[in-house]
């Protein structure tokens, strides 16, 4: 058991002593001695986002408006013939009308709000559906925020999991979405999901949907 | 009558031996096996070409890749020069957001804040996702037998880590932790924990493992996790896993624990952005790896999953013996994985040869350094010094350096061979006078005499014997380049 004064006093005083400075800055190795010092721009974020997506394995599609959004996941829900979908208890969720078709059509709706058992719902749904705070075009990736009404495990247990994106959320590479949370406070958790859950562990062979969704499906909106 | 040790001593002696096999010495002989081992060299082969030709595609096609490993390389070397500042910022930044944080001196520090934590808890399973630094104390053998009396259930969720529990078995890569099991070895084991015969295919082992494992998410008491990078600015923690475990620990148990190195430090969330790149093309060669979780202390206000309790144990277990010292920068390593990939040695032996946690030019490297010298002495000869390791890390650490330090260090300290003593103290005598290197040149070449065939050296008597045992060695030439030079050429 270790006093956190002692503990950082003894650190501080193995930094200073010997004064030992490492000298050897990384070799040239990497350096390159002609082409590109930096990636070309993205023209066209949604598009480099859903073909990242789809190198993965995972599913994009743009559509126009919430309606079509509505119906992309109306059909999803029946295709996978989903008894139970979960969705965050989000505005722009409860704007997409989402839960009456999906009632009609014999999907049982649950909301992440006042649940009982979080693990029993959301273990036994077939579909998790949510929004994401950002995109990222070079990466295919969704930045996903935890808080109120937007549930972690709805991202993770289902085995089908939908994210309905609005369009103008692509960022365009990785620094720019780290850069969002580089200032001011953050969320409790932040999640970069980049494609569906795999293993390679087996002989490098790959497995998908190991222990989150095998299946993801991004809308992007707009 | 035997006298009882002082309990301090008995904890240092603990602490050297957790996590090294037993006798740690022996890396000749266990490479030997490895060697021979066909079945093993064909797992080992599979998996490093795989991973080196990802890596090499997916860092060639980022220009700004050489920037960022530059830049990787000068935050570390800034973090360490002020790790104390750094390690108080996280521990402010976790508990100003509700966190316990826990500053542990060595592994049996954390097996009893965690083993109490436990039964505070009333816990019963605890779910693990892949972690060095629990391995390097081998927690989990530990809390069993520290804390039997809970009867703990602790159950790693990566399915390689899991499969090599289920084993008895440890990681032999940081990366690919059952890299040397080959599929049909992986299928008897996982039968025999199903007690039925499960087929030899992918999907279905998998399918097997996601069901039971599935299991322990939901009825774990406490999720513990490693920590790929900790940022001292938000006290976030940042852990990195493709299959997921990672962020299913931290969100579905109600309590999460996180084992951290000290030196898993980064300033600033946005030093992240650099380390995240890296990390994930040099590991597994993809651009970002599946699931790059960051958690901030427990689950905020009207959240109903993630953790009700956060603790951060930030651990030393003998990193800080490194700080300021010619040794340093072996703290800057990400785990990435890929200098095992390149190396010569470890292509050849699999990671189990090196009897240590942390296999490979890391491992050489930093188990003497954590462990002490003795324990470890053979490691820093594992190596041919050929410098892939070097050239393969993404934040330069000069490993070849490193390994040749320690063995200049091994002299020094009388752990070294009588061969190698007196090679180190010929050199540096030979190499600081032009005279004795002359004499000692034409000295070598008469003396190479009787040992030359076929144009190379032949199995030298004595003790450098070892060497010529199994390496060719060319003869020296019969004039030295300053002779010819003296000569005209």
């Amino acid at each position: 058991m270790a006093d956190r004064a002692e503990f950082l006093q003894k650190v501080r005083h193995r930094t200073q002593r010997g004064r030992y400075k490492p000298t050897h800055a990384p070799d040239v190795a990497w350096t390159r001695k002609d082409g590109p010092r930096e990636s070309p721009p993205i023209e066209d974020p949604p598009a480099r986002f859903i073909g990242e997506l789809e190198a993965l394995g995972g599913h994009g599609i743009r559509v126009a408006g919430p309606e079509e959004a509505r119906d992309h996941v109306l059909a999803l829900a029946r295709e996978r013939d989903a008894r139970l979908l979960i969705r965050w208890d989000v505005p722009q969720l409860e704007g997409l009308g989402v839960d009456g078709p999906l009632e009609g059509a014999g999907v049982e709706v649950a909301v992440w709000r006042d649940l009982e058992d979080f693990r029993e719902v959301t273990g036994r749904a077939d579909i998790g559906l949510s929004t994401a705070a950002w995109a990222v075009a070079e990466t295919g990736t969704l930045v996903l925020e935890g808080g109120p009404g937007m549930g972690r495990s709805v991202t993770l247990l289902p085995p089908t999991y939908v994210a309905v994106v609005p369009v103008e959320k692509v960022l365009r590479t990785v620094p720019e979405a780290v850069g969002k949370y580089a200032r001011g406070r953050l969320p409790a958790n932040v999640c970069f999901h980049t494609g569906p859950s795999r293993s390679g562990d087996i002989e490098m062979s790959l497995f998908v949907g190991m222990h989150g969704p095998g299946e993801v499906y991004v809308i992007l909106v707009g | 009558m035997e006298t009882e040790k002082p309990a301090r001593r008995r904890e240092t002696e603990d602490r050297r031996r957790e996590g090294i096999a037993s006798p740690v010495e022996g890396f000749n002989a266990r490479a030997k096996r490895a060697v021979a081992d066909e079945q093993l060299h064909d797992s080992i082969e599979l998996f490093t070409n795989k991973s080196v030709a990802g890596r090499n595609a997916v860092l060639n096609a980022l220009p700004e890749a050489p920037e960022l490993r530059e830049r990787a390389y000068g935050i570390k070397q800034e973090t360490m020069a002020n790790l104390d500042r750094y390690l108080g910022q996280m521990a402010d930044a976790v508990e100003a957001r509700g966190g316990n944080v826990f500053f542990a001196e060595t592994g049996e520090d954390v097996v009893g804040y965690i083993g109490d934590l436990a039964r505070r808890r009333g816990a019963k399973v605890l779910a693990k996702s892949k972690s060095m630094a629990t391995e390097e104390i081998e927690l989990n053998r530990r809390l069993e037998e520290e804390y039997a009396d809970l009867d703990l259930e602790i159950v790693e969720t990566d399915l390689g880590e899991w499969i090599a529990q289920l084993a008895g078995d440890t990681p032999s890569h940081i990366v690919g932790p059952i890299l040397h099991m080959n599929r049909r070895r992986i299928t008897e084991v996982l039968s025999e924990t199903a007690g039925r015969r499960l087929p030899p295919d992918v999907e279905a082992l998998g399918s097997f493992a996601r069901e039971r494992l599935r299991e322990k998410f939901l009825a774990a008491d406490i999720g513990i996790t490693g920590a790929n990078f900790g940022v001292a600015e938000t006290g976030t923690v940042a852990t990195v896993t493709n299959e997921g475990n990672g962020r299913l620990v931290t969100s579905v148990p109600p309590v999460h624990v996180v084992v951290m190195g000290i030196e898993k430090l980064v300033p600033r969330f946005a030093d992240l952005s650099v380390f995240v790149r890296l990390l994930a093309r040099s590991g597994t060669g993809q651009k970002l790896t599946v699931y790059t979780n960051f958690v901030t202390g427990p689950r905020g206000p009207g959240e109903i999953d993630g953790a009700e309790e956060f603790h951060l144990i930030l651990m030393d277990n003998g990193r800080s013996e490194l700080l300021g010292t010619p040794f340093e920068e072996a703290l800057y390593c990400i785990r990435c994985g890929a200098c095992l990939n390149v190396c010569p040695v470890y292509r050849q032996t699999g990671g189990h040869a090196y009897g240590s946690t942390y296999s490979g030019p890391i491992g050489a490297v930093i188990t003497p350094l954590l462990k002490g010298g003795r324990e470890a002495k053979d490691l820093p000869h594992a190596s041919s010094l050929c410098g892939a390791c070097w050239e393969a890390c993404p934040v330069g650490i000069p490993l070849h350096d490193l390994l040749l330090k320690l063995r200049n260090r091994q002299v020094d300290e009388g752990l070294a061979g009588k061969a190698q003593e007196i090679a180190f103290k010929g050199f540096e005598k030979g190499m600081s006078s032009p005279t004795l290197y002359n004499i000692g040149s034409k000295a070598a070449r008469l003396a190479q005499k009787p040992a030359q065939k076929d144009g190379s050296i032949r199995p030298m008597p004595g003790p450098l014997g070892a060497w010529t045992n199994s390496r060719d060695l060319p003869p020296l030439a019969p004039k030295s380049f300053r002779e010819l030079w003296k000569e005209g050429i």
